[in-house]
């Protein structure tokens, strides 16, 4: 009570918690990235931590937003990045082996990354509207498939296969969660399975058959595409139940352990601290997602309960695809870990996730519940 | 819930919109737990993986530097540390169209210039052959070995398709020294033959395979062995030869030869035909070699009291409806030395009719005759060995070496513990450590050692070994010269002639098998067949090449004492 008193309203309901969770996992993330540059801020960590305080500050500005800013601005923002995705495959420049960025001049906008979130405001939006007695007919979902449909085959063009994925994993769960019928899961995920040998055969390029043939058996090519699963397996497994110890990690610092400071920091994190470091990241993440899950449960309207369940499952995603892969039990697929992987592209995604989940929390904490 | 759902019937819009409301609201609850549920499963999988990682794989720990530089697979050396195996590091020539990888031309000169580069540094390829292969745009080897020269210069070629993978390689240099105790790797990297077969998992193991292993093979020797072997081999047109050379005392083999031999280097049809390993795998019937064996078993049990004891020898002996004869009369009787120096199949089957079935075949049988010799190889030969209970005539035949079949190697391992004081020790091709002392069984007394000692030495100073006596080296031993059994029974022709002998006598170190098979006589042994004209002159060269490597160096003034049995021989002298 006697808080009240000092601390402003408004700031009693910034969800402190979760912001100290995030704090937490990225001064980690930071620590591990100042080991990986040999024991120097320069050239990650410095950067990585200026960059979470700004996106902190961007989150914060988009949780203040009201819900009527979130509704009215979904469709506009999707057309726009969908626009983008065309003029990335038109104009675009290619970097890493395939069109993803746009040159700003300032910075590289990466569209695909940014259609994530959209795609979960737009299908929010969209089912939000939606009749709930609509949800389980072809006509409630045939524009839903329009609306996934045209960014995906997009990006897949790019070729971006692990972006496509993330996009689909979020649309797909927001549909979930909107109570489509089950049998179209079941449907559609026999349908997949069944055609993922076709896909493999006629969709993949060779790079990405063989990353999954790697994935299938990475002592085949220990040397060449399995290498980097069977480094990463070794960093972490070398590092034990405590880990080497900070700084003292070998395969990041002799540069056995590719990527050791994007996609594969995680390993990189795991031979340094071990067993308790791997446990205190998938700790943070656990508490990440709670929090995301209640805000959708205190959510006051179907919108943002759609809208916190699907940002919540895209930072889910990344970070369980992410682990899963440098763990060995999925594809290399170029997906960062949130929160403690170097890039600003990626960094920027999860921090609008948050941004968006926060607003969700402050509508739940202003709001009563008048519609659902 | 189900009250609620009771009133359907009769509800009222605003009811019917409630229970819309709460349907969905249940709905998403449950969606939601399912969501929760997938994360929690998820981060269970995630927090096994990890554990499993850290806690039960940590097998796969990186490689140090010096751990890179181990060799792939252990080395062999001799007992004075020769290398006999060793890891060579070898690289092929590799046409890899990937290796630019952008989906275009796999060359970034035309294949026509490549292939003629490649011509210059290869003369011996066909730059046809390469050319085709070059077109072909199928990975492939374009050399199997090339040079670090050569390999330069295809560097300076500056195609990225054409690569030199690392081979893995074994060199044995020594060539075909040893071959058969040695053995060769084969295109899997399993060890096959020799001690590459018996040592496989030795080899492999990381931490053990920094240390080469060493063999007791001495190489000198065992060239020398070889050599002379080979040289007898030429001299009297054998089809081929075995020789092992035992140290008396620990059962080190110092050398074993079975040849013609092979190279390990490069196994063709013709060197796979010499794997076979007569030494250890081959079974004979090596005749006459047994005699002083069972004289020994005479004497240990007691049944010849004196040496001096004089047996009939003018007849054949009849046993039921055999003959056992020799090649000729060698006089109306004989005493013990006697008959081991003319080597008389009357006397000695008359000694092992006396000492009985039940000693003698317990003396082979504590001789390791009745099983596969005791050594580290793979190849071992069973014997053909009588284990019921012999009849009187095999008793009889077994005494001088026939109707018994065992290896070269079962013989030297007897001999052995007939010399060193009576000890019975298997043999071994691992070097033993300088003061192990190995528990052997004792099969004779010392008495009896000294005596057979005396007895072989006179064999070589006044019978059928004379052309074993290596001046100073005081050798002794028995020829053994035994027809080889064929179709419907002995072939008179083709014999197996070898010499048993043990160095000096006076103390003895080493035990020495030289056996040729099926020796032809020509002029220079006077028409002769039999292991005096052959195998004893093989071991009277090889003696003196091996004694000074080994601390055996001659001296005519030493011997072992022959006063006290030299009456019992007629000398021509």
């Amino acid at each position: 009570m006697a808080a009240t008193a000092i601390v402003p309203e408004g700031l009693l309901r910034w969800p402190w918690k979760v912001s100290l969770v995030l704090l937490a996992l990225t001064g980690f993330g930071a620590a591990v990235l100042h080991s990986a540059a040999g024991g120097s801020w320069e050239p990650y960590a410095a950067k990585h931590l200026m960059r979470f305080g700004v996106f902190l500050v961007m989150a914060l500005v988009m949780s203040r937003f009201n819900d009527t800013v979130y509704r009215f601005m979904a469709y506009p923002a999707y057309v726009v990045l969908v626009f983008l995705l065309v003029v990335v495959e038109a104009i675009g420049f290619t970097g890493g082996g395939s069109q993803r960025w746009i040159d700003l001049g300032f910075m590289q906008l990466q569209p695909s990354e940014l259609m994530k979130p959209a795609i979960v405001i737009v299908l929010a939006r969209f089912f939000a509207t939606l009749p709930p007695g609509m949800v389980g007919t072809l006509r409630g979902i045939a524009p839903v498939a329009i609306l996934l449909g045209v960014p995906c085959s997009l990006v897949l063009m790019q070729p971006d296969l692990g972006t496509t994925l993330a996009i689909v994993a979020s649309g797909a769960v927001i549909v979930f969660m909107a109570g489509a019928p089950l049998k179209w899961f079941l449907v559609t995920g026999g349908v997949a399975l069944a055609a993922l040998p076709f896909a493999y055969q006629f969709a993949l390029s060779p790079y990405q058959q063989r990353r999954v043939t790697t994935f299938l058996d990475p002592a085949s090519d220990p040397l060449g595409k399995g290498y980097q699963i069977t480094q990463s397996k070794i960093a972490i497994g070398s590092g034990g139940l405590t880990g080497k110890g900070f700084g003292e990690g070998s395969q990041s610092h002799l540069a056995y352990l590719p990527e050791a400071h994007t996609d594969f920091i995680f390993a990189t994190m795991a031979e340094e601290w071990g067993v308790m470091g791997g446990v205190f990241v998938l700790m943070c993440y656990a508490l990440i997602l709670r929090w995301a899950l209640r805000v959708a449960g205190r959510a006051p309207h179907r919108f943002g309960r759609l809208m916190a369940v699907g940002m919540g499952f895209t930072i889910f995603f990344y970070a369980a695809v992410n682990m899963l892969m440098v763990m060995g039990f999925a594809p290399v697929v170029g997906i960062p870990l949130p929160f403690m992987s170097h890039g600003g592209s990626s960094m920027m995604t999860v921090m609008i996730c948050i941004g968006s989940l926060m607003a969700v929390d402050h509508w739940g904490k202003t709001q009563s519940r008048r519609r659902y | 819930m189900s009250v609620a759902l009771g009133g359907v019937a009769q509800a009222s819009p605003a009811f019917r919109l409630h229970q819309e409301r709460r349907r969905v609201l249940y709905l998403a609850k449950i969606r939601g737990l399912w969501i929760a549920l997938v994360f929690f499963a998820l981060a269970v999988v995630a927090l096994a993986r990890i554990a499993w990682l850290g806690a039960v794989e940590p097998g796969a720990q990186p490689l140090s530097m010096a751990q890179r530089l181990l060799p792939e697979r252990g080395e062999i050396v001799d007992r004075n540390g020769v290398p006999l195996a060793r890891a060579f590091h070898a690289r092929a020539l590799w046409y890899n169209p990937q290796a630019i990888g952008d989906g275009g031309a796999p060359l970034v000169k035309s294949p026509e210039a490549v292939a003629k580069a490649l011509a210059a540094i290869f003369p011996e390829a066909d730059e046809g052959r390469l050319l085709r292969k070059l077109k072909s745009g199928k990975p492939t080897y374009l050399a199997r070995r090339i040079l670090p020269r050569q390999m330069a210069k295809v560097h300076a070629l500056g195609e990225p398709a054409l690569e030199y993978p690392p081979e893995k390689e074994r060199f044995y240099p020594q060539g075909s020294l040893a071959a058969h105790v040695i053995g060769f790797v084969d295109a899997d990297g399993e060890g096959k033959v020799g001690m590459e077969e018996a040592l496989q998992d030795r080899l492999l193991d990381p931490a053990g395979r920094g240390e080469p292993v060493a063999l007791s093979i001495d190489a000198r020797v065992q060239g020398a062995l070889e050599d002379e072997l080979m040289a007898g081999i030429e001299m009297h047109e054998a089809i081929g030869a075995a020789g092992v050379i035992l140290d008396v005392e620990t059962g080190e083999v110092l050398a074993l030869a079975s040849l013609p031999s092979f190279n390990p280097n490069r196994i063709d049809s013709d060197g796979a035909q010499n794997i076979f390993n007569r030494v250890t795998n081959q079974v004979y019937e090596l005749g006459s070699t047994f005699k002083p064996l069972s004289v020994a078993a005479a004497i240990e049990a007691g049944t010849v009291k004196s040496l001096a004891r004089r047996y009939p020898a003018r007849e054949p002996l009849k046993v039921g409806p055999h003959r056992i004869r020799d090649s000729h009369v060698i006089g109306d009787s004989l005493n013990v030395p006697e008959t081991l120096i003319h080597s008389s199949n009357i006397v000695t089957a008359q000694i092992a009719d006396e000492l009985g079935v039940e000693r003698l075949q317990k003396t082979m049988v504590d001789l390791g005759m009745s099983v596969r010799p005791e050594i580290e190889l793979p190849a071992r030969g069973h014997p053909l060995f009588e284990t019921k209970k012999w009849s009187r005539i095999r008793n009889m035949t077994v005494s001088y070496g026939h109707g018994i079949a065992v290896t070269p190697l079962h013989l030297a391992s007897a001999y052995a513990a007939m010399v060193n004081g009576g000890i019975y020790r298997p043999a071994t091709l691992m070097k033993r450590a300088p003061g192990e002392y190995v528990e052997g069984r004792r099969v004779f007394s010392p008495a009896t050692s000294a005596k057979m000692r005396q007895m072989l030495r006179m064999i070589v100073v006044y019978g059928t070994g004379r052309k074993a006596d290596a001046e100073g080296f005081r050798v002794g031993g028995k020829t053994g010269s035994a027809e080889k059994p064929g179709s419907g029974g002995y072939r008179r022709t083709s014999l197996v002639s070898t010499f048993a002998a043990a160095f000096p006598m006076d103390r003895p170190r080493y035990v020495i098998i030289a056996m040729f098979d099926e020796p032809t006589g020509n002029a220079s042994t006077y028409g002769q067949r039999t292991a005096g004209w052959n195998a004893a002159p093989a071991v009277g060269r090889i003696v003196p090449r091996i004694g000074p490597m080994l601390g055996v160096d001659p001296d005519a003034t030493r011997d072992i004492d022959l006063s006290d049995l030299k009456p019992l021989v007629v000398t021509e002298g």
